[in-house]
């Protein structure tokens, strides 16, 4: 169909590259002979270099750092330890190999066989631990049946040790092998099968406490003995790290604790050092760097009391009657009410078409604010909330670190939860009502705090006005940014300051937490976890018609050195409960102070 | 764009011995990193089905529109080397990678193609008996171009893949002893250069162990070293597939990609090593036999600067493993782990096939 084009002569062109080609295939056969004389004429020297010249790669484990008290007192360090590992490489035959090892462990197969099928995409020559803690007896055991069982090793590694047990237990946190997530997203130079801290201090500074690795390259033989090293580099100790915690009040706070569920916190007003931070129940650390407790973590992790909490940061309570310190503040500010004007309680009140009671049935009378507060009467901060209304609340609330993270250097901080007709419509998608906000008053209804937010509240109240963010690692001071002071003024606090103090040394409801000549001012709660009537309904046997019992202060009035805030769950009233054990913290605080 | 007749004129033995090789590759790249983390054997079979695709639908475009109008290509592919070079990531302590969300991409290796397009295209109607340097001067700045760009990746490895482009070009225009000396001296100089300028501390280490590599057992030789350690204890047999003590173990750090044949040859010993020797030597030779098929000049360039290309690389790979190369990060072609190499071999290799179907039609 188309004329046939007449083709170019190309062929000296194509002659030179089949020139090429000819070079190519002498090349071809240079690479034959080189290869006849690797794999055939030496063959016998390289089999003999490969069999006899495994290098190993092992890991040394560094020294995790110390944590300590403020004062020096350690409560987490090392011990000497022994694991044994396997090296799936040395098994001559891998089933065998299980069912003898398992054996000589005294480990179930099943169980051996699935630690060690969690391993499998780590290199054949890597160990993979399959025992760890070994008694004396049984590294004596193994030790003597190496020629029968050139698969295992031997390697001593430095454990963490806490020889305090559950002592701060939830500020410290504990450690456990890395998981999978974390080794993709936290840290990626770990290795399997490493441990690292899963919560608390163990955890937010991790990276400051573990150190660095050290490596060995060994030339091992066949059956897996060491023949020499080649090289070594030695591992870095981690950094030790001194937390503000007093070991003596931390000690005191979980014995004072021992048997409820509550939390304490205790810190430094003037700078957010936290002295205490106590959670109960709790849990003993140690047990869990122990690879192979399933049982026990299990328990702790399915236990109705969830001891791995810590209440202090985590756990979120209504505040009760120490939120209304927040009223108190905000009213006297916006200039709502003057200190001196009064109210009248008769021990109930009707709002908005609903009977409103005071705790007082019989009725605290006519009160000022410093009444008010010294009693804690709910008809009087009825009142004033609803002349303030729910926005005004939440923002004195806000502005006094409810709602918000305290930034503890601790990982898992909660929120909790200031309400406002914003968040009804977005959470709830229904209207506030005004009713919401009488409950709110009193600190009840949708509010929640966690303790350590109290705490830093009563700290501020504390500082008349400058907020802290409260810190565990004592190296923390050096870099912590002053905030501005809230828009409070000084003259509002001493007022306010001086109900808390009247609450405490005047008979009010704080007088369980009287100290002699120690000043402490402070706010009792009770916060009802039920309503009334689903209470009656429960009858009087059931735990949780109980209210939770707060409370939280501070002293010296005028030279604030201490901060405690106590909450014990189902408590019962805030002042027969919480304020005696933090009168026991001042007690113990004021001694040591004075020594 | 395709005619039946040309559908009837692809050279489906090509085709059979690329995908020949492919498979050596895939067993291999999942006996020597079944343990790895990242699925590489299932990865590359993901590559090696995108490049076959490619293949084919790179076949409905005639080569002559390719070379044509492979100027405009070549000014896209300067400007994205030169970009990543301005603002890629440093992936492993180089900039070679176009990061997108599913897979990475090496332009560094696709840009071949492109360069031996234009090179092409400066030959196709160069009809002198010699070269002269004018023209020899020409075709070396579209070759090194995107070499110094690639070199300063760093990447000499890949850099170095784009030397036998223009071997294979000066090798068909003809060399007369005049220009030859004066290519040779430049060479020199550029190579002195290079050395001072590009060559890391580590490359230079590399290259001065050749000579001895026992000086150094765990410093630069030692890859070398255990490479050999690998395929020669694999004898004639080799010690079965996925049984090789070397390259299970962590010797070889690259060992589904670079070393890939020390894996061969230890696990199936000299006969593995020499099967797959024939495999790629029947391959060669096929593209080699190509280059008498081509009707036009730039037709039988391009066969010769592909064929060249891999050749090149085969060879620098395999003495890399046996020591008698320095470690320049050269894959074997087609069977090293590595999509954009892969892909960029079979986008080759369809311009062999391209021209070789067209061979019979009008221009």
């Amino acid at each position: 169909m188309n004329e046939k084009k007449i083709y170019e002569d190309l062929s000296p062109l194509q002659n030179k590259a089949q020139i090429t080609r000819i070079v190519v295939q002498l090349v071809f056969l240079v690479i034959l002979f080189s290869f006849w004389k690797i794999q055939i004429l030496d063959h016998k020297k390289y089999w003999k270099q490969s069999e006899a010249n495994r290098i190993r790669e092992m890991t040394l484990p560094p020294q995790r750092g110390l944590i300590k008290d403020r004062n020096g007192e350690i409560l987490a360090t090392n011990i000497a330890s022994f694991k044994v590992s396997i090296i799936r490489e040395n098994c001559r035959d891998f089933e065998k190999s299980c069912q003898k090892v398992s054996a000589l462990l005294e480990l179930e197969p099943e169980v051996l066989k699935e630690r060690i099928d969690r391993f499998k995409d780590l290199p054949l020559f890597q160990p993979v631990v399959v025992k760890d803690n070994l008694s004396v007896e049984e590294v004596s055991k193994i030790k003597a049946r190496t020629i029968e069982f050139p698969e295992l090793i031997i390697q001593s590694e430095p454990k963490r040790y806490y020889p305090y047990k559950s002592l701060a237990a939830h500020a410290i946190g504990y450690l456990q092998e890395i998981s999978p997530e974390e080794m993709r997203s936290l840290y990626k130079k770990k290795e399997q099968g490493d441990l690292v801290g899963k919560t608390g201090i163990e955890r937010e500074y991790e990276k400051k406490l573990v150190g660095e690795k050290g490596r060995i390259l060994e030339v091992v033989d066949s059956v897996g003995r060491k023949r020499e090293e080649i090289s070594r580099i030695d591992p870095t100790p981690g950094e030790d790290i001194s937390l503000t915690l007093d070991f003596q009040l931390q000690k005191k706070a979980e014995e004072l604790l021992e048997g409820k569920e509550g939390a304490v916190v205790a810190l430094k007003p003037d700078n957010g050092e936290i002295l205490a931070l106590a959670s109960f129940p709790t849990f003993d650390p140690n047990k869990f760097i122990n690879r192979f407790t399933p049982d026990e973590w299990m328990d702790l992790i399915q236990s109705p009391e969830f001891p791995l909490e810590n209440r202090a940061i985590r756990g979120l309570y209504a505040p009760g009657s120490i939120f209304k310190l927040t009223l108190a503040l905000g009213a006297l500010e916006s200039k709502i009410v003057n200190e001196w004007k009064t109210f009248y309680c008769s021990g109930s009140i009707r709002l908005y078409g609903h009977p409103r009671s005071c705790w007082f049935r019989g009725g605290h009378g006519s009160m000022n604010l410093y009444d008010g507060i010294k009693n804690s009467c709910n008809i009087y901060f009825y009142q004033i909330g609803k002349t303030m209304g729910i926005s005004q609340i939440a923002h004195y609330a806000r502005m006094l670190g409810f709602g918000e993270k305290t930034g503890v250097d601790l990982p898992g901080e909660k929120i909790g939860l200031v309400p406002d007709p914003d968040w009804k419509k977005r959470v709830r998608n229904e209207p506030w009502y005004p009713g919401e906000t009488i409950s709110v008053s009193i600190g009840q209804g949708p509010i929640t705090v966690t303790p350590l937010q109290v705490a830093v509240y009563t700290a501020c109240i504390a500082n008349r006005g400058k907020r802290v963010s409260p810190y565990l690692y004592k190296k923390k001071s050096l870099f912590r940014e002053e905030t501005d002071p809230v828009a409070i003024q000084k003259d509002t606090f001493e007022k306010v300051i001086r109900g808390m103090w009247k609450s405490v040394n005047d008979g009010g409801t704080g007088r369980g937490s009287r100290v002699e000549e120690f000043n402490v001012c402070g706010k009792t709660g009770s916060t009802q976890v039920v309503s009334s009537t689903t209470a009656e309904k429960l009858g009087s046997e059931s735990k949780i018609i109980k209210t939770h019992s707060w409370f939280t202060g501070f002293a010296p009035k005028d030279n604030p050195q201490i901060v405690i805030t106590v909450l014990v769950e189902y408590g019962g009233m805030g002042g027969t409960t919480a304020a005696p054990i933090a009168r026991k913290l001042f007690n113990l605080f004021r001694e040591n102070h004075d020594r | 764009m395709i005619d039946r007749n040309q559908l009837r004129n692809i050279d489906w033995i090509l085709i059979g011995l690329l995908i020949l090789n492919s498979s050596i590759g895939l067993a291999f790249i999942h006996s020597s990193s079944h343990h790895l983390y990242g699925n590489y054997a299932l990865k590359q079979f993901l590559w090696f089905v995108i490049s076959l695709a490619a293949l084919f639908l790179f076949l409905s475009v005639s080569y002559r529109s390719l070379v044509t109008y492979s100027f405009y290509f070549y000014v896209v592919m300067i400007s994205i080397l030169a970009g990543i070079l301005l603002f890629g990531t440093l992936i492993s302590g180089a900039k070679s990678w176009i990061v997108l969300p599913f897979f990475w991409i090496q332009p560094s290796e696709i840009a071949r193609i492109i360069v031996i397009l234009a090179v092409a295209n400066i030959f196709s109607n160069y009809k002198r008996e010699f070269l002269t340097v004018g023209q020899g001067l020409l075709s070396s700045l579209v070759v090194f171009v995107p070499v110094v760009l690639i070199a300063l990746q760093p990447d000499l490895g890949t850099a170095l893949t784009y030397i036998p482009i223009l071997l294979a070009a000066f090798l068909l225009a003809g060399l007369r002893r005049k220009t030859l000396i004066i290519f040779v001296i430049l060479g020199l100089l550029i190579g002195i250069v290079g050395w001072s300028v590009f060559l890391k501390d580590y490359q230079k280490e590399r290259i001065t162990t050749l000579v001895s590599p026992e000086k150094d057992p765990l410093g630069a030789g030692y890859h070398t070293i255990q490479s050999k350690i690998a395929i020669g204890s694999g004898g004639f047999f080799g010690k079965g597939y996925k049984k090789g003590t070397q390259s299970q173990l962590r010797f070889l750090p690259a060992r589904h990609t670079d070393f890939i044949l020390s894996v061969i040859g230890e696990e199936f010993g000299f006969m593995g090593v020499m099967t797959v020797f024939l495999c790629y030597f029947l391959f060669l030779s096929r593209l080699f036999q190509s280059v008498t098929k081509s009707r036009d000049r730039a037709g039988v360039y391009i066969i010769f600067m592909v064929t060249l290309t891999i050749a090149f690389q085969f060879c620098v790979n395999v003495f890399m493993t046996i020591g008698l190369f320095p470690i320049a990060g050269v894959p074997l072609p087609l069977v090293s782990y590595g999509g954009s190499s892969l892909l960029t071999n079979y986008l080759a290799v369809s311009l062999v096939l391209n021209i070789k179907m067209r061979r019979f039609v009008n221009v």
